[in-house]
C-alpha cells in the first residue's frame, strides 16, 4: 500500500471553560435577630456594616440573599462560617 | 475593647443552668443536623460536619462554664474580651436553635420569630418553661450585641 504523501493537517485546539461561579445564599431563619445576623455578617464576610445591614433586610423580607459571589472554595469556606453562626447558609452555582 | 458584663436574676441563673444540662448533650446533634453539608463531595462533608460538631461540643461547654461562674446578685457572666463575646453570642443561638428544634418544632416560623407575643397559655407546661428560657437566652443575646455594637439593629 502506498504510504499517503502528504501529511493531513491536524489542528487541535483545546477550550477552557471558566469554572462556575458559586453563590453563597442566607435563608431567613425565625430565631436569630436581626442585629445579631449584622454582626455575623460584618464578622465573616469582613464588609462595612451598612452592607451588612442591607443583606440582613434583604434576608428578612425576601426570605434569601447572596452574600457572596466567587470561586468554589472560598464559597464553601464561608458558607461553613456562616453555618458556624448558626446561619442557614447555602451554596448555589452561579446561574 | 472593655469586658462586656450580661446579668440576670439569682433564679434565672438557676432556671437557666439547669436547662443547659438537660439540652446540651443534645446541641451538637441539632447543630449538625441543622446544618447544610455540601453533599457532592465527600470529603468536604466530612471536614464540615466534624467542625459544626467540635464547635457545638466547645459551647456547650463554654455556656456551662459561664453559667456556673456566674455569681452575686444579680448573677454576672464577665466576658473579658471581643473573641469571647463573640464565641458567646453564637452558643446563645446554639441553645436557642436546639430548643426549637427539640421542645417546640411544632410552632410555626412566623409565631415564633414573635416568641415574646406568643399566647403561652395554650402551651403544655414543659413547652412553657422552655419557651420562658428561649426568650431569656434571646434577652442575653440582644444585650450582648447592642454592647458589641449599638447600631447593630435598625
Amino acid at each position: 500500500m502506498a504510504k499517503p504523501k502528504i501529511k493531513p493537517e491536524i489542528k487541535t485546539e483545546s477550550v477552557v471553560a471558566p469554572a462556575p461561579k458559586w453563590n453563597v445564599v442566607v435563608l431567613n431563619d425565625p430565631i436569630n435577630f436581626t442585629g445579631y445576623v449584622v454582626v455575623a455578617f460584618v464578622s465573616v464576610l469582613r464588609i462595612p456594616k451598612a452592607e451588612a445591614k442591607r443583606l440582613m433586610r434583604q434576608v428578612h423580607e425576601e426570605g434569601r440573599a447572596t452574600v457572596w459571589t466567587g470561586e468554589r472554595e472560598r464559597a464553601e469556606l464561608l458558607a461553613l462560617e456562616l453555618q458556624q453562626w448558626h446561619l442557614s447558609a447555602i451554596l448555589e452555582v452561579d446561574a | 475593647m472593655p469586658e462586656l458584663r450580661l446579668s440576670m436574676t439569682t433564679e434565672a441563673r438557676t432556671v437557666l443552668t439547669d436547662l443547659l444540662r438537660l439540652i446540651a448533650p443534645a446541641a451538637a446533634r441539632v447543630s449538625v443536623n441543622r446544618a447544610r453539608v455540601p453533599e457532592a463531595d465527600g470529603e468536604v462533608a466530612a471536614f464540615w460536619t466534624e467542625t459544626l460538631k467540635a464547635q457545638a461540643e466547645e459551647e456547650a461547654r463554654l455556656l456551662a462554664v459561664a453559667f456556673a461562674s456566674a455569681k452575686g446578685d444579680p448573677a454576672i457572666i464577665v466576658l473579658r474580651n471581643e473573641a469571647q463575646a463573640l464565641a458567646f453570642l453564637r452558643a446563645l443561638s446554639a441553645v436557642r436553635m436546639a430548643l426549637r428544634d427539640l421542645v417546640f418544632a411544632d410552632i410555626p416560623d412566623a409565631e415564633l420569630e414573635a416568641a415574646a407575643e406568643l399566647d403561652d397559655e395554650t402551651l403544655p407546661t414543659e413547652q412553657r418553661h422552655a419557651l420562658a428560657c428561649y426568650t431569656c437566652f434571646g434577652l442575653l443575646q440582644q444585650s450582648l450585641v447592642l454592647q458589641l455594637d449599638p447600631e447593630a439593629f435598625d
